[in-house]
């Protein structure tokens, strides 16, 4: 382009000059085997040429005053835009091309007279000057034209239009781990980000119709030099934009101190809206960034990557920061699935990173990324470890009241029921962690039936937190003086969380042997327990000689008494008990209910002729339904109830 | 790459170190050499700093090459500090008086200068972003010949220079971070060359009201020298350390410009001059201090050497663009030093172009290393504290 600018010949040598380059470029033109390109550069070439010639042989080698006339006329053009408040490019399109034939028309002239320069005429040093003092007032309003562009048809993207923050089908905890004694845990719901938007989604950060003007500018801008000042005006604004929509998406900076400070339920926000401002900014924004770059200066070697970075990096360390920060925090196990989450985030937009930011130039912040990753990936471990380790360190002073599910146990198997979620994240990070020698127990030793999923790195932490779970509980059992309370604990306990494994994707990593053995295991305690309770009360009814017909009435009396009192002893104890799963609940009743009740039918039926008299104080009716009342978790009296 | 030459030689000192540690075996007299040993190779390497010739401009101090053997050094001290304290002695020290609380507050000051390296990391965008203006002034005035334009181009690029350097760290830092416009309001301009004004980004802010000379003088709390018997054992590294951590992250702070610095010249160290290592610390931060008072009072992006050089020659060439537009012509012999002016220009560009980046990474190096330090010593303290009170 700037080979093509018309240069302005004022005297005689140059004019033969002109004449023999005319000459050579019409031969040129002649030949056959040309390329387009090649053909095209020397038909402007060639016209170029003709003008000159054709104003020499008008005017005669009045050459500067045509010169002078024309840039006259340009600067006319050009200067008639200073005084006028309108925005060159918002006044139409006829009138921009217009400007922008006045811009190339000066630049030719400018470089003309810059060439000829040398001969130290006078006249044509000032015109030089004047033209280039004129050049330098267009450039400097199409900078500010460019600015104007890109702030007036910049877009604002909503991100919920962008993307759906679709909710993720499971329950999210966000307490903190110390909580656990102290209250029952609330199943909240919260909206997450999940990870299945992969298509990416580019919008038009600056309107569509505007590109060919942005464009337009840049390509004058470049050729006459100015090309720093094109990419300082666009970096400005596109950056000033980005952080403007990175404080639109609430994201605010902080520092690494105020972080480590955060209470954990802000941090939790906190790092939920990272993970999900990450992903739009990387996957959205900096995408459609990357294109517009492109757009508007491809074709100009790396200037393209270079703004993209320039306009991307100060953001693009701000979320890093926090990323580090959060990694660098205390491994807190409440932050495991957080911090998963954020790690998923970053992994998953590793790809997309290595893309926006292939140049050399860029490959401080690809590796910023890997090193985030890397750290990211290390406190998630820890943070699994001082998971395992409150659960085995959780400790109790008292008896948990009534037996009933731990909420130790809630918070545990509600928490592990997510890592299915992130199976994949946690086998690789836990790979080359073990579980530890404490914990050869949970070495699936199921037969042949083990899955692939059952011996997968997540599955072995699985049964290995569950076996500390279960510790742990054991010991919170010894707490109960009462022996059939620590049975009935441990069944409910256990009962949980074989539910909670059937009832989720956690079925496939303990696999159905694993049910089987803990089923077998609550049973057990049902079965332990009703010894424990049953089994000297319902001895009051056994015939200790069963070859006779009957007893005598006195030990009749004495065994009925001796059953009312155990039994009325028992209702009123067990009645606080509580079994919250009404299906055990019923099931416990109902055995319970084969156990005693017909005992107590068979021993009032083996002594029929004493049952009328007063030492009977319950029917089988009154036992069968005072069983209905066990385990209700509020205690009751026999004595005070109604059917009494 | 200098990076790499870094490396190397960081690396050689490292295994050299190793190997003393494992001949060490635990021996107490050995031990206390080791300590020797590492207060001589502190100040040796601030010693070498100090001495850096101010006539050889590469070398200069606070230049970006002086600042990137700052951060060396600071790096291969870190190193030897990690060795003596936790390689070569028993781990259940660093739990035990006066270590219990040193080491806390020594993560603590680690922390602030994470910070801090996260405010100067960004204040280099702000000196690339004075480079990218230089080098316009300088393509402009290298054209020749030189003309009203170029020298309206010049003084453009300069006038944005200029006011972008001398932005104030208070008036930037928070308030007018967020309302920006980019409205010229294009009636009733007078200049024909309308300059932008230069605004502070908000990604260029560590957090809201954060303050850089806050954050070091917050990094001095508790810092005095271990005394009595103190003064032979693990304190006393610990202390160093933390003075080269203060002092290195004061010195950025006062070359970079950074969020928030007045009040930075009135931090004093606790260093007593009789400490052999603590001599040529204490001198830098004399004459540093010096140079920041005398230019706190203009108000400064920064005492780094290029910049102060950018902003030397941007004055005098601003001063021949205006009377280069006020007489329309110069003189030959004022042409030439412009000329020369600008080259030296180009020259200071061109090795901001070359060290910066290196710079940049450096810096996030140290970050990393901080980073990496302290969860190692966080680390040694479960470790100490589980096998102290086993788990039930």
């Amino acid at each position: 382009m700037d080979g093509c600018r018309s240069g302005v010949p004022t005297y005689e040598g140059d004019l033969h000059v002109v004449a023999a380059a005319h000459h050579i470029v019409k031969a040129l033109g002649a030949t056959k085997n040309l390329s387009d390109d090649l053909r095209k550069i020397l038909i402007d070439l060639d016209s170029h040429l003709s003008m000159i010639t054709s104003n020499i042989d008008s005017k005669g080698g009045r050459g500067l005053v045509d010169v002078e006339e024309r840039l006259d006329q340009a600067e006319r053009k050009i200067m008639r835009w200073e005084t006028d408040p309108m925005m060159i490019w918002d006044s139409g399109p006829k009138e921009a091309s217009d400007y922008l034939l006045a811009v190339d028309e000066t630049g030719k002239l400018v470089d003309g007279l810059r060439g000829l320069s040398v001969h130290e005429n006078r006249k044509q040093k000032e015109i030089l000057h004047r033209a280039m003092n004129i050049f330098q007032t267009a450039m400097s309003r199409l900078e500010e034209e460019l600015i104007h562009i890109l702030v007036r048809h910049g877009q604002q993207f909503e991100p919920k239009n962008m993307y759906s923050r679709s909710i993720r089908k499971d329950i999210v905890y966000d307490e903190s781990f110390v909580s656990v004694e102290d209250e029952p845990t609330k199943e909240t719901s919260s909206q997450n980000c999940s990870n299945d938007e992969s298509g990416e989604c580019i919008v038009d950060l600056v309107h569509a119709d505007v590109i060919p003007d942005i464009k337009s500018i840049a390509k004058v801008m470049f050729t006459s030099n100015y090309g720093p000042e094109f990419c300082e005006a666009f970096i400005s604004v596109q950056k000033e934009a980005l952080e403007q929509y990175f404080s639109f998406l609430g994201t605010e900076n902080l520092s690494i101190e105020d972080v480590l400070k955060m209470e954990w339920t802000c941090l939790s926000s906190k790092m939920n809206k990272w993970t999900w401002s990450m992903k739009i900014i990387v996957r959205v924004y900096l995408a459609s960034e990357k294109q517009l770059c492109d757009q508007v200066l491809g074709g100009l070697g790396s200037v393209s990557s270079y703004c993209f970075l320039e306009i991307s990096k100060a953001t693009i360390l701000c979320l890093l920061n926090f990323g580090e920060a959060v990694a660098m925090g205390p491994h807190r196990p409440e932050k495991l699935l957080r911090l998963l989450d954020m790690y998923e985030t970053l992994a998953d937009l590793l790809r997309d990173i290595d893309t926006l930011f292939s140049e050399e130039a860029g490959s401080f912040i690809q590796l910023q990324f890997h090193e985030l990753l890397e750290r990211l990936g290390e406190s998630a471990i820890a943070a699994f470890k001082a998971f395992r380790v409150a659960i085995s360190s959780n400790g109790s002073l008292y008896p948990f009241a009534g037996g009933g599910v731990h909420p130790l146990n809630k918070y545990v198997m509600n928490y592990i029921r997510m890592f299915p979620e992130y199976w994949n994240t946690l086998n690789l990070l836990l790979k080359n962690q073990h579980p530890g020698v404490a914990d050869q127990v949970t070495k699936p030793d199921y037969g042949p039936d083990t899955s692939l999923l059952t011996s997968c790195p997540m599955a072995y932490h699985l049964r290995s937190i569950t076996s500390c779970l279960e510790s742990n509980l054991h010991k919170k059992s010894q707490l109960y003086k009462d022996e059939a309370l620590q049975h009935i604990f441990l069944m409910n306990n256990i009962h949980y969380l074989v539910q909670k494994v059937k009832g989720s994707e956690l079925r496939l990593f303990f696999g159905d042997e694993w049910i089987r053995k803990h089923n077998a295991m609550f049973q057990q305690h049902a079965m332990n327990y009703e010894r424990a309770t049953w089994s000297s009360v319902v001895s009051f009814l056994k015939d200790n000689n069963p070859g006779s017909s009957s007893m005598s009435k006195s030990t009749f009396k004495e065994r009925c008494k001796g059953f009312s009192i155990a039994f009325e002893e028992v209702y009123k104890t067990q009645t606080s008990w509580s079994i919250p799963d009404p299906q055990l609940r019923e099931d416990l009743r109902i055995s319970t209910s084969l156990k005693v009740v017909l005992a107590y039918r068979t021993f009032l039926g083996r002594n029929l002729a004493y049952t009328d008299d007063k030492c009977v104080k319950h029917t089988v009716e009154h036992v069968e339904n005072s069983l209905l009342d066990l385990f209700g978790g509020s205690s009751r009296s026999l004595r005070n109830s109604r059917r009494w | 790459m200098p990076a790499t030459d870094y490396q190397a030689s960081f690396l050689g000192r490292i295994s050299i170190r190793r190997n003393q540690v494992i001949a060490m075996d635990g021996n107490h007299e050995q031990e206390l050499q080791d300590l020797e040993l590492f207060s001589k190779h502190v100040s040796e390497r601030f010693a070498e700093l100090l001495s850096s010739p101010d006539d050889i401009p590469f070398h200069a101090l606070l230049s970006i090459s002086w600042l990137r053997k700052l951060l060396d050094f600071f790096l291969c001290c870190e190193a030897e500090f990690k060795g003596v304290l936790m390689m070569g002695n028993d781990p259940s020290q660093i739990s035990k008086p006066p270590l219990d609380r040193l080491i806390p507050e020594f993560l603590d000051r680690s922390v602030k200068a994470l910070d801090v390296c996260n405010a100067v990391t960004n204040g280099l965008e702000s000196v690339r972003h004075y480079q990218k203006l230089a080098e316009i002034v300088v393509s402009a005035l290298e054209q020749k010949p030189i003309g009203d334009g170029q020298s309206r181009r010049a003084k453009k690029a300069l006038t944005s220079l200029m006011s972008a350097m001398n932005v104030d760290d208070k008036e930037c830092s928070a308030a007018k971070a967020t309302e920006r416009s980019w409205s010229f309001s294009r009636r009733g301009v007078s200049s024909k060359d309308r300059v932008p004004e230069h605004f502070r980004s908000v990604s260029n802010q560590v957090a809201k009201n954060w303050s850089a000379a806050k954050q070091i003088q917050a990094m001095t709390n508790n810092l005095v020298p271990p005394r009595g018997a103190e003064g032979s054992g693990l304190a006393s590294p610990v202390y160093t350390m933390s003075v080269i951590m203060v002092f290195v992250m004061w010195a950025l702070v006062a070359a970079i410009p950074c969020q928030e610095r007045n009040g930075l010249s009135a931090i004093h160290f606790p260093a007593p001059k009789q400490l052999n290592w603590a001599q040529s610390i204490i001198g830098l931060h004399e004459k540093i201090g010096e140079e920041w008072k005398k230019k706190e009072k203009k108000g400064t992006a920064g005492l780094l050497d290029e910049m102060q050089k950018m902003e030397k020659l941007g004055n005098i060439l601003m001063d021949f663009t205006d009377s280069f537009q006020f007489h329309g012509d110069i003189t030959d012999q004022k042409a030439e030093e412009a000329a020369a002016r600008s080259a030296e220009l180009a020259e200071t560009c061109r090795r901001m172009e070359e060290g910066l980046l290196p710079l940049q990474i450096q810096i996030r190096e140290v970050f990393h290393r901080i980073v990496k330090t302290r969860t190692e010593l966080l680390n040694a303290l479960d470790q100490v504290g589980k096998s102290s009170s086993p788990l039930l």
